[in-house]
């Protein structure tokens, strides 16, 4: 029984931890056009391992070997993940993230 | 043409340098022209295409064929440039004329349809200490950035290096919308505007649009101590051609 109630707690906690993704236009391809999807993790590094399942490919466009690429920002809230701990950024429940790569045109 | 503000005279005293006419270079032209700057530097070597026209609001029909500059130019004296106010530079900023172009300006707006360009323009312009805004807009999306004339928190702050060269698409690949560029260039304009009377509050100030949501949004952005243009102990320190390269692996 305790067995039990563990195992709902846990799956209660993981479903707090879904974060808001936004979607830039150029990877909107990825996500079938949406511009924000929703995702698991309790790290940025872990959110992006939940989108590369859910959305081949997204994983490629956002990091490289050495980490996020270099033209691309990941902001959690209001806060670029560089001035946080990058990739080991701690999530809470329902936080926003937003995905900013450079673009160029006009 | 005049304001009637007490900034009037700073304007009139002051000179911008407009870095491509297209999307964004033409509505930040117009509203600087019309504020009252005293001087418009328009860098552009391209011709106007009937693929323009939707979103380069200082052309028509009858500039199709001929170069931007001389169009701009006639657009922005009818709407009240004071004749002799605009120079039209018919070059593209290059490593060999970047310096000696953002020097004889207070102000750069820098809306570039490649990145090669706009990473020159930002060491251009933190070399020479001056300030500059960043604009650019693809599809749906629009991004404004501004940088003090002190050139910290700087554009490789926040973007470190060139892309490689199909990891992110331009405009011409991309498709770019009118509404939306229009937008990023009257921020542009607003923003240089704010630069030029010294004030502060826009810079290190990163605005993004999305046009899909409708919905505007600044986040503040810190230098980076490992800064290569800005840091600690840049690296960039002169104008070198092969950094403006891409890296030519496919991400």
């Amino acid at each position: 029984m305790s067995l039990f109630t563990n195992r709902t707690s846990n799956r209660t906690t993981k479903e707090n931890r879904m974060a808001i993704v936004r979607i830039p236009t150029p990877l909107r391809t990825l996500t079938g056009g949406e511009e924000q999807v929703q995702a698991a993790g309790d790290t940025v590094k872990e959110l992006i391992e939940t989108l590369e399942k859910n959305h081949p490919g997204m994983r490629d466009r956002l990091l490289d070997d050495k980490g996020v690429r270099r033209f691309v920002n990941i902001y959690v809230g209001d806060e670029d993940i560089r001035f946080l701990d990058g990739l080991s950024t701690k999530l809470k429940s329902s936080d926003e993230v937003s995905i900013v790569p450079a673009i160029a045109g006009g | 043409m005049s304001t009637s503000s007490p900034d009037s005279s700073a304007l009139a005293d002051s000179t911008a340098l407009i870095v491509g006419v297209g999307g964004l270079g033409c509505p930040a032209a117009s509203i600087l022209a019309r504020a009252g700057v005293g001087r418009l530097l328009l860098c552009d070597d391209d011709l106007v295409e009937i693929s323009n026209l939707h979103r380069q609001i200082l052309f028509d029909e009858s500039d199709v064929g001929c170069d931007k500059l001389s169009a701009a130019a006639r657009a922005l004296e009818r709407a009240g440039a004071r004749a002799g106010s605009i120079e039209l530079i018919r070059t593209r900023l290059l490593p060999d004329n970047a310096r000696e172009l953002v020097r004889r300006a207070d102000v750069i707006l820098e809306g570039a349809d490649n990145f090669a360009t706009k990473f020159l323009c930002a060491d251009a312009c933190r070399l020479e200490r001056k300030s500059v805004v960043h604009g650019a807009a693809v599809r749906w999306q629009a991004t404004v950035f501004s940088v003090g004339p002190e050139g910290r928190p700087c554009y490789r702050c926040l973007f470190e290096d060139l892309p490689s060269g199909d990891a992110a698409p331009n405009c011409a690949e991309a498709g770019v919308l009118g509404p939306v560029v229009g937008l990023a260039g009257a921020l542009m304009a607003d923003r240089a505007l704010s630069a030029l009377l010294k004030d502060e509050k826009s810079f290190a100030e990163f605005s993004s649009y999305d046009g899909r949501r409708d919905r505007l949004r600044a986040v503040p952005v810190s230098a980076r101590e490992s800064c290569r243009l800005c840091g600690s102990r840049p690296e960039i320190v002169e104008i070198d051609y092969d950094r403006y390269l891409p890296p030519s692996c496919a991400a």
